[in-house]
């Protein structure tokens, strides 16, 4: 039972109005209902004041206790960023709306499947009737067919001002609005862009540090160079098929610091790759679990490069077809698994066949061969990876641009375990 | 639907799961979560495929073993995969094979769970490749008997905490629900468990070393299937509905000229190969 249910019955009180029409005892033999029955307290309270204001006053809850899967979620915040998207609900195109909500206590993503709800960048808004829902460890608001939002007085909040939120590389994808991080640049050049017919100069690159490698553009010259140690205040991140890419302008804070930052090349836990969906040049470990079909000798077309079957091209059609190897493997590491595409060089080098004799043993045993053979290769052994890793709907595929087979000693790895174990028991 | 993680759990663990969580929609998975909170929907096993069986007609339903150093995998491939099928049949036993499977289970009453594996693909490899999955299958156990261990030191197990301590949400979630589920668990059960494995990989350490091809002879293997044959028919004959007692099943096959001890070693063999199971102890019906 709760005790203190005088100080919930304060807090309706105070949220309804002094002068609301209802007797205190009233109130608290209500409340006292709904906890006979098992209703959270919290819960009790929201409907009780929801009954007794008459929708006159409603409960307005800070963007930091919002928690996942609530509902009739009522929020008085900011519309920071609003950005609006195509999407197919059901195979029906439909217009959606996503960004970023603000009040002072943070920062949180929301989408808008409503198609009667116009938001503007800047609004202060009131929302009623929202629901929340955990996407990748993140709190997200939605707004559905019943959530009603009303655009009131700036005065009603505080101009949001964040702090940008510090940050490694490996946890970009979990920051929303500016970032402040102290990385490596790891390359950088400069390039002219077309802006609104305005010739522009920008500085990409790639920068890192302990734990991954992002891209980057600035759009301002920060006499960035190779190899410099810097803190970036104020700067935004944009995911492309979950590759980090940092943006920043002369409104962020620059500076070289002289700090050592060690840029890392330890493999990446599969889990933590996939739920990031991927990453910019990243290292991973994993047992080949399967060679899909599709890998080893392949015929491509010479126009476009793509695949074709029975000497078919699907759009340039009768083609006489390029030779070519490659590999598609499911690696997994007991975490996760991810699939990997492996070019025919690397792969020559993985299966310790050239690409001439796999050719001569397609032509003369069949296309059904080589894969065998793939198979036989590197089904069950332990690869390292390196290269770029792209998450789509489907999960998360990395480009490999270094794979090698690793070498266990496994006696001697099982006698190093069995020691350990023996000496903590 | 990002693609599912293939956990690398020993029989030993595996046999033991009794939780099992249904997902409700079309495309959401189901789960099997064993005693060490892994959630598997789907496995990658090497091991010894010990045998091969034809279920049905035209080869609609087959079952097989794969033996590893704790435990066997029961697997069941049925017509919807029909080229997994067919490898399976066309493997001779006994052979080295990795199988990356869908988990299963089957539960004939209230309460009572099998766990069981439907192939995706299986493909025959050496015993290398046994070697390292057994090294790899010891290193993800002792992962989970931590992160279980770290768990029931919270005083509300939550995912959340797991998580933040570096562990796979996926295995964060198992452990809170297998915490939940299994009562007064025994960890130090899975602690033997993967000593016993270790031990089959450096055998000068005092273990048995793992027999580099499964064991028996074409004869001796013949001569124990006939006595299978003849102890299941006649379980099959005294059974009823709850099945037949142990001491009874011993008692007719010694009339019919088989001693004591053939007799149960036959009764457990027939466990393993899944024609029998002890409904309640003592007695034994067929599946």
């Amino acid at each position: 039972m709760v005790d203190d249910v005088s100080s919930y019955i304060d807090d309706i009180v105070s949220m309804i109005g002094e002068d609301a029409e209802v007797e205190r005892e009233e109130l608290e033999k209500e409340f006292r209902r709904f906890l006979e029955y098992g209703v959270p307290p919290d819960q009790a309270k929201r409907t009780l004041v929801k009954k007794f204001s008459n929708g006159k006053k409603v409960e307005f809850r800070k963007l930091s206790e919002v928690k996942p899967n609530e509902s009739n979620v009522n929020l008085l915040c900011r519309v920071v960023t609003v950005n609006p998207k195509e999407v197919k609900v059901r195979g029906e195109p439909r217009k959606i709306f996503y960004g970023l909500l603000g009040d002072e206590t943070g920062v949180i993503p929301f989408t808008s499947w409503s198609s009667s709800i116009s938001l503007e960048k800047g609004d202060v808004v009131e929302i009623s009737n929202a629901y929340t829902k955990e996407w990748q460890g993140v709190v997200q608001v939605n707004f559905g067919e019943r959530t009603s939002v009303k655009k009131v007085e700036d005065d009603r909040l505080p101009e949001v001002s964040h702090e940008p939120k510090p940050c490694k590389i490996a946890d970009l994808h979990t920051a929303f609005g500016e970032v402040d991080v102290t990385v490596k640049i790891l390359d950088v050049s400069e390039k002219e862009v077309d802006v609104n017919g305005e010739k522009k100069k920008v500085y990409v690159g790639t920068l890192g540090d302990e734990t991954g490698k992002a891209q980057f553009t600035a759009w301002h010259d920060f006499k960035l160079k190779k190899g410099d140690v810097v803190r970036v205040v104020g700067g935004y991140t944009r995911f492309w098929k979950g590759i980090p890419q940092l943006t920043f302008d002369d409104r962020a804070n620059v500076e070289k610091v002289s700090k050592e930052v060690e840029v890392s090349y330890k493999p990446v836990p599969l889990h933590k790759l996939v739920e990031r969906r991927g990453g910019l040049d990243v290292s991973v470990e994993g047992t080949v679990i399967e060679v899909r079909e599709g890998s080893g000798f392949i015929e491509r077309c010479p126009e476009c490069k793509r695949l074709i079957q029975n000497g078919e091209c699907k759009v340039h059609g009768k083609v006489k077809g390029v030779g070519d190897l490659r590999a598609k493997l499911v690696v997994d590491d007991g975490t996760a698994g991810i699939g990997v595409i492996v070019g025919r060089e690397l792969t020559e080098q993985l299966i310790g066949k050239t690409f001439e004799e796999c050719k001569r043993i397609a032509s003369e045993e069949g296309g059904e061969a080589v894969l065998r053979l793939l198979r036989e290769r590197l089904l069950t052994k332990r690869v390292a990876l390196r290269g770029n890793a792209l998450g789509d709907e489907f999960g998360t595929t990395l480009i490999a641009r270094d794979a090698k087979v690793v070498d266990l000693d496994v006696r001697k790895e099982a006698l190093e375990l069995l020691q350990k174990m023996e000496g903590e028991s | 639907m990002r693609r599912s993680t293939a956990w690398r759990v020993f029989a030993g663990e595996y046999n033991d799961a009794s939780a099992v969580v249904k997902g409700d929609g079309e495309r959401v998975p189901s789960y099997v979560i064993t005693p060490l909170g892994a959630k598997i929907n789907r496995l990658f096993i090497v091991g010894v495929l010990t045998d091969v069986e034809s279920l049905a007609e035209n080869n609609e339903l087959v079952r097989a073993h794969v033996s590893d150093p704790t435990g066997v995998f029961a697997l069941y491939s049925g017509q919807f995969q029909p080229d997994v099928t067919k490898s399976l049949l066309e493997i001779e036993v006994p052979a080295f094979v990795a199988v990356v499977g869908k988990a299963r289970t089957f539960e004939p009453e209230e309460g009572m769970v099998y766990v069981s594996v439907r192939p995706e693909s299986v493909y025959e490899v050496n015993p290398d490749a046994r070697d390292r999955w057994t090294l790899e299958t010891c290193k993800s156990t002792l992962d989970r008997i931590e992160a279980v261990k770290e768990g029931l030191k919270l005083s509300q197990p939550n995912a959340y905490d797991l998580t933040k301590m570096g562990y796979s949400r996926d295995l964060a979630e198992g452990v809170v629900k297998a915490i939940n589920f299994y009562r007064n668990m025994d960890v130090e059960k899975y602690v033997a468990l993967v000593k016993e494995a270790l031990n089959y990989l450096v055998p000068e350490k005092g273990g048995e070393e793992l027999p580099k091809v499964d064991v028996k002879t074409e004869e001796e293997n013949k001569e124990s299937d006939d006595v299978d044959d003849t102890v299941l028919a006649i379980i099959k004959e005294i059974e009823s509905e709850e099945g037949a007692l142990w001491d009874d099943i011993v008692e007719k096959c010694m009339e019919a000229g088989l001693d004591r001890e053939t007799v149960e070693e036959s009764i457990n063999s027939l466990m393993d190969k899944g024609l029998v199971y002890e409904p309640v102890l003592g007695t034994i019906k067929t599946t």
